[in-house]
């Protein structure tokens, strides 16, 4: 007996929303960029979940170009919180307020 | 039995994705989001998407979640913080948006027909691998090599934004 | 095939019972003595200066993202490896010019030096990879 598919959903939407509230509430640059990746990976869940719903393989693909394009997302946005460290010596989003000082 | 591995797979998931967003040093919270990839590679197992639980453990688990820790180190953030410089002052707004998100991705979730029984795909659970790579080549050509130039740019962004600018240009 | 993945649970779950069972079963029989001097680093000879958490070179980072770019190329070529007979010439040539954009981005890493780890004596650019990552204030 399968699982339904709207389990999956609810738990990607759960996963989502804490991804969400993580990153609202959260200073630190780094947990709020872990936060999305979280969100990332509810919407790969429901990619997935879809794509055995329909019994099409399109869902699959797709979630792989998300992760192609996380990878290279997460190198670029690491590698810009490493300048804003050398520049401010923070992480902290509320501090990082103003783009040019 | 596949019902019961669901509910622990998701419960793992959930609660270290809860501690993600509650721990206070980012090194506890990059290892609760390595847990969270972990169970969400579990369901893709269920899902019938073998290939991609084999990428998400590779790429995020291995690679990405590298990375971060590679930061915090580097960074020298690997301490505990104090509770007001972690969270921010829009705390309750975030709550207040957060519920209200839930509320409407459940209800618009909640639907009739997605209760129903699955379609059945033959050529997804036994040749995985192969459909995905034939999709590739077919319908995904152009996002494919899309991708490796997506990739392209942020390796020479990577390159350009490590690199330290000389002091004259600052 | 979801049955073989029953295979891979029943290891995970055996190997993290048998820690934790392990572990449990020791603390019944060990004695406890506790002892500040038990959890220093060295219980004898050298003191330690310092602490653990130190800030390392950022030529390890550059090498991590330099591997995690390679990772996401060989990921995205599996597939293409697996059914690349049936599509022949065509195939080779969807693979060639993926590979061939990413050769572009590695060619622009190595001319650029974040690919030595030994950095050569003349810095035409005035590259700073080896200084601090934090400058002080003049």
């Amino acid at each position: 007996m399968a699982v339904a598919t709207s389990h999956y959903l609810i738990l990607s939407a759960i996963l989502f929303s804490i991804g969400v509230a993580g990153v609202l509430t959260r200073r630190n640059a780094i947990v709020i960029f872990m936060c999305i990746e979280l969100m990332l990976n509810a919407v790969n869940l429901a990619f997935v979940a879809f794509a055995r719903h329909l019994g099409q393989a399109d869902g699959q693909v797709f979630v792989f170009f998300v992760m192609a394009v996380a990878a290279a997302e997460v190198a670029v946005g690491l590698a810009i919180i490493i300048a804003v460290f050398r520049n401010r010596e923070t992480v902290d989003v509320a501090e990082v307020n103003l783009l040019k000082w | 039995m596949e019902t019961a591995v669901f509910y622990v797979l998701a419960t793992i998931a959930v609660a270290s994705a809860v501690l993600l967003v509650l721990f206070r040093n980012p090194v506890y919270s990059a290892l609760s989001l390595v847990a969270t990839l972990f169970a969400v590679a579990g369901l893709f197992v269920l899902l019938n998407a073998y290939f991609l639980a084999a990428v998400q453990i590779i790429v995020y688990a291995g690679a990405v979640m590298v990375l971060f820790l590679f930061v915090i180190m580097l960074l020298n953030l690997g301490h505990s913080e104090a509770l007001e410089s972690t969270v921010g002052r829009y705390r309750l707004t975030g709550v207040i948006f957060l519920c209200a998100l839930l509320v409407a991705q459940l209800t618009a979730v909640g639907t009739r027909q997605l209760r129903g029984p699955v379609a059945e795909n033959e050529a997804l659970r036994t040749e995985n691998v192969q459909t995905l790579g034939k999709l590739l080549y077919t319908d995904f050509l152009f996002p494919f090599e899309v991708a490796s130039i997506i990739l392209l740019v942020a390796l020479i962004g990577v390159v350009v934004l490590v690199k330290r600018e000389t002091p004259e240009t600052t | 095939m979801l049955l073989d993945y029953a295979n891979v649970l029943l290891f995970l779950s055996v190997g993290s019972f048998f820690i934790v069972f392990n572990l449990f079963l020791g603390s019944l029989f060990r004695p406890d003595n506790p002892d500040p001097e038990k959890l220093s680093t060295y219980e004898c000879g050298e003191e330690p200066v310092g602490g653990s958490w130190i800030q390392f070179n950022i030529r390890f980072y550059v090498v991590a993202l330099d591997f995690i770019i390679f990772d996401v190329e060989v990921v995205l070529l599996y597939p293409w490896a697996v059914v690349a007979q049936e599509f022949g010439w065509y195939g080779f040539g969807v693979a060639f010019v993926f590979i061939f954009i990413l050769l572009l981005g590695l060619a622009f890493a190595w001319k650029k030096g974040t690919l030595e780890w030994v950095r050569p004596k003349v810095d035409r650019f005035r590259d700073t990879m080896t200084r601090p990552l934090v400058e002080e204030a003049a």
